[in-house]
C-alpha cells in the first residue's frame, strides 16, 4: 500500500498559499444526488436545481468535500493530465513534457487527487514519483550550471514545485559566485528598501 | 589563534568545566545543527549563557589594554566573530519559533518541563506571538464571520515543520541498526549501521534522535 | 463558483512576490465576509425548513458549508501571510516605518506590528543581545562606505559626530554602519 494515500502533509498545511492554489484546480464531477436551489452554479443552465447526472468542473476543494468515504454526492473523473495516455507520454520521456501546461501544480494537485482513492490512484502516484525523479537531475543540472543565459524557455515548462527547486539551484550558484568575488560578505540595503526605491524611480519617470 | 583565545578568555577557566575553546566549538556545532535542521532543536542555554559571560569578560579585558596594539585588533575581530555566531544562532531559533510557535508549544506541553525545547524567554515570545496572531485574526475577520465559523482549531491550522526534509550529516559515533523507511511507492525498509566519520544524505525524521544526542552533526 | 472572490486575495499576494506588501484589500475582504454571511443565511433557512419536514435540502447545506470553510481558510491565510511580511519589516527597516509602507497596513495590522516589536524587544533584553544586528559574518572591523543620501549629522557610539552628505566616504565600525546600510543611507564599497 502506497504511503501517498496516508500522507496528508499537503492537507495539514492549512495556511499555505501554494496548497490553496493547488486545491483550486478543476475536477470533472457528475452529480449523483440532486442539490436543490443551487442550479445557478452550473453556468449556462437555467435549471433551478443541480439535477442527478449534471456534469460540472468543480474546484478540487469542493469535489473532495462532496466525494469521500462519508458522502458520495458527486463522482469524479481522473483529470486528463493524469490519465493512462498522458502517463505513457510522461513515462517515455519525462524531461521534454511541458508540465506547466499540464499543471501548473502538477505534483501538488496530483497528490491531492490521490485522496479520492480510485482504482487508478496507485498508477498515478507511481507516475508522479517517476516523473519527478526523471526530471529532477535535468532541472538541477541546468539551474546549477547556467547563470547568465536566457532560461525563460526552460523555466516556462516547469511545474510550480520544480520552479522552487530551480530557483534554489540558481540561488546556490549565485551565492557561490558572490562568495568567490567576496560580494557576499558585503552588507546590503534591505530588500524592502531597494524595492521601494525602484518603485519611486518608476513613478518619477 | 588558540593561544590568543585562551589569553582573552582568561579568568573563567577555573570556574567552568569547559575551556573557552570547547565552549566556542560547542556553539559552532549548535549553530550548524540549528541552521540545518527543519525543526527547532533543544535549547542550549547553558552554552549560550556561558558564551555571553565570556564575551563580556573579553570586552572588559580589551578595554583595559592600550588601543594601538595589533593584538587588540585581532581580539576585537574574534569578538565580532563570536558575537555573529551567537546572534545568528538566536536569530535562527526565533525565526523558527515565529513560524511554528503553536506546534512547538504543543510539543513542549507533552514533555517534561526540564526537557523543554524552549527557554523561558523563548516560551514567552512564542506565547505572545500566538496570542497576537489570534487577536489579529479575531479583530479583522473572525468576529465578522457567521457564529458557527468563529472558532479556531489551533492544532489544525498551525504550521508544522517538515520532518521528511532531506539533510546532509556526518556521523560522530558508531550507531547500529538504524531503520530507514524509503518513502516510495513500494515502501521498502532497510536497516543500516552508521560508522564514525561517514557522511550521508537522508530524511531528517530518520536521524532525528541522533541529531539531538550529538551522535550525528548536520552539515 | 463560491470562493472565487477570496482567491483574488491570494492571487494578489502571489503577484506581488516577497519584496513588496500590497495595500490591505479591505473591499475584497468585506465582499468575502458578505458571501459568507449569505451562505450562512441560506443554510440557516434550509436547516429550519428541514426541521419542519422538508426533504432533500441537506446536500445543498453541505455544499455551502464547504464554501464557508474555504472562504475562512483563505481569509486566514491572507492575514497570516501579511502578518509574516509585516513582522519582517521590523527586521528590514527597524522600528520606524516609512509613511507609504505604513499606509498599506490596516489599523489592526499596525497594532500587530507594535505588539511584535514589543515581544521582540522583550526577548532581546532577556537574552542581552540585539539579534537584528550582526546579520553577516564579519570580515573586517572597519567598513568603507559611501553616503547615498543627504542625511545630515549622526552621533556615533564613540561620541564623535559624523556629517553624512551625498557622495562622501567614511570608515565606520561594522556595528555602527550596519543599520545605516540596511536603511539605504550609506552603501558598502
Amino acid at each position: 500500500m502506497s504511503q501517498y494515500y496516508k500522507n496528508s502533509r499537503l492537507n495539514d498545511d492549512y495556511l499555505s498559499i501554494d496548497s490553496i492554489m493547488a486545491s483550486q484546480e478543476r475536477v470533472t464531477s457528475t452529480f449523483r444526488t440532486k442539490i436543490r436551489n443551487l442550479g445557478f452554479l452550473d453556468i449556462g443552465s437555467d435549471a433551478r436545481d443541480l439535477e442527478v447526472g449534471v456534469k460540472m468542473e468543480l474546484p478540487y476543494w469542493l469535489a473532495a468535500f462532496l466525494c469521500n468515504k462519508r458522502r458520495q454526492i458527486v463522482e469524479v473523473e481522473t483529470p486528463k493530465q493524469y490519465r493512462a495516455g498522458q502517463r505513457e507520454i510522461l513515462n517515455a520521456d519525462p524531461v521534454v513534457v511541458d508540465l506547466h501546461k499540464l499543471g501548473p501544480h502538477f505534483y501538488k494537485f496530483g497528490s491531492l487527487f490521490l485522496s479520492f482513492q480510485i482504482p487508478e490512484s496507485l498508477n498515478i502516484s507511481r507516475c508522479l514519483l517517476e516523473t519527478f525523479q526523471g526530471r529532477f537531475k535535468h532541472i538541477m543540472d541546468i539551474s546549477q550550471n547556467c547563470l547568465n543565459e536566457d532560461l525563460s524557455k526552460v523555466k516556462s515548462k516547469l511545474d510550480e514545485c520544480e520552479k522552487v527547486i530551480f530557483a534554489l539551484g540558481q540561488d546556490s550558484l549565485k551565492d557561490f559566485q558572490n562568495w568567490q568575488t567576496r560580494e557576499s560578505a558585503k552588507l546590503k540595503a534591505s530588500k524592502m528598501i531597494i524595492q521601494q526605491r525602484k518603485r519611486k524611480r518608476n513613478e518619477l519617470d | 589563534m588558540e593561544d590568543e583565545e585562551d589569553n582573552i578568555f582568561s579568568g573563567s577557566d577555573d570556574e567552568e568545566a569547559m575551556t573557552a575553546g570547547e565552549v566556542l566549538q560547542k556553539l559552532e556545532e549548535a549553530w550548524m545543527n540549528e541552521a540545518l535542521s527543519p525543526e527547532l532543536l533543544m535549547n542550549k542555554s547553558d552554552i549560550i549563557d556561558c558564551m555571553m559571560e565570556q564575551i563580556n569578560e573579553m570586552e572588559n579585558n580589551i578595554q583595559r589594554v592600550k588601543t594601538n596594539d595589533l593584538k587588540i585588533y585581532i581580539h576585537k575581530m574574534e569578538l565580532e566573530r563570536i558575537r555573529y555566531l551567537l546572534t545568528s544562532y538566536l536569530r535562527i531559533r526565533i525565526k523558527k519559533i515565529e513560524k511554528y510557535a503553536t506546534a512547538i508549544m504543543m510539543e513542549d506541553g507533552k514533555r517534561d518541563p526540564d526537557d523543554a525545547k524552549l527557554t523561558d524567554s523563548e516560551l514567552q515570545f512564542a506565547r505572545e506571538r500566538e496570542k497576537n496572531l489570534l487577536e489579529l485574526f479575531q479583530n479583522l475577520v473572525l468576529q465578522h464571520m457567521p457564529p458557527n465559523m468563529q472558532s479556531l482549531e489551533k492544532d489544525k491550522i498551525c504550521s508544522k515543520p517538515n520532518l521528511d526534509e532531506y539533510v546532509f550529516f556526518r556521523v560522530n559515533q558508531d550507531v547500529e541498526g538504524v531503520l530507514v523507511e524509503e518513502e516510495t511507492v513500494d515502501n521498502r525498509e532497510e536497516v543500516i549501521d552508521l560508522k564514525k566519520g561517514e557522511q550521508h544524505i537522508m530524511r531528517y525524521k530518520i536521524i532525528r534522535p541522533l541529531a539531538e544526542t550529538g551522535a550525528v552533526s548536520l552539515i | 463558483m463560491f470562493g472565487e472572490k477570496a482567491l483574488e486575495l491570494i492571487k494578489e499576494l502571489k503577484r506581488c512576490g516577497d519584496g513588496l506588501l500590497p495595500s490591505f484589500n479591505e473591499e475584497t475582504v468585506r465582499q468575502v465576509l458578505e458571501e459568507m454571511k449569505s451562505l450562512f443565511e441560506e443554510n440557516h433557512k434550509d436547516v429550519t425548513a428541514s426541521s419542519e419536514g422538508e426533504q432533500g435540502l441537506f446536500p445543498g447545506v453541505q455544499l455551502r458549508h464547504a464554501a464557508l470553510e474555504r472562504n475562512k481558510r483563505i481569509l486566514l491565510t491572507y492575514l497570516n501571510e501579511r502578518a509574516t511580511s509585516i513582522a519582517e519589516l521590523r527586521w528590514q527597516m527597524g522600528t520606524v516605518l516609512p509613511p507609504d509602507i505604513r499606509s498599506r497596513l490596516a489599523e489592526h495590522e499596525l497594532s500587530w506590528l507594535q505588539k511584535y516589536n514589543k515581544s521582540l524587544t522583550a526577548y532581546m533584553r532577556a537574552v542581552g543581545a540585539d539579534i537584528t544586528h550582526n546579520l553577516k559574518p564579519p570580515k573586517s572591523l572597519l567598513i568603507e562606505v559611501r553616503c547615498t543620501t543627504e542625511h545630515g549629522s549622526i552621533e556615533l557610539t564613540s561620541g564623535r559626530t559624523l556629517h553624512l552628505s551625498r557622495g562622501t566616504h567614511h570608515f565606520l565600525e561594522r556595528s555602527e554602519c550596519e543599520p545605516l546600510i540596511a536603511r539605504g543611507i550609506v552603501e558598502e564599497i
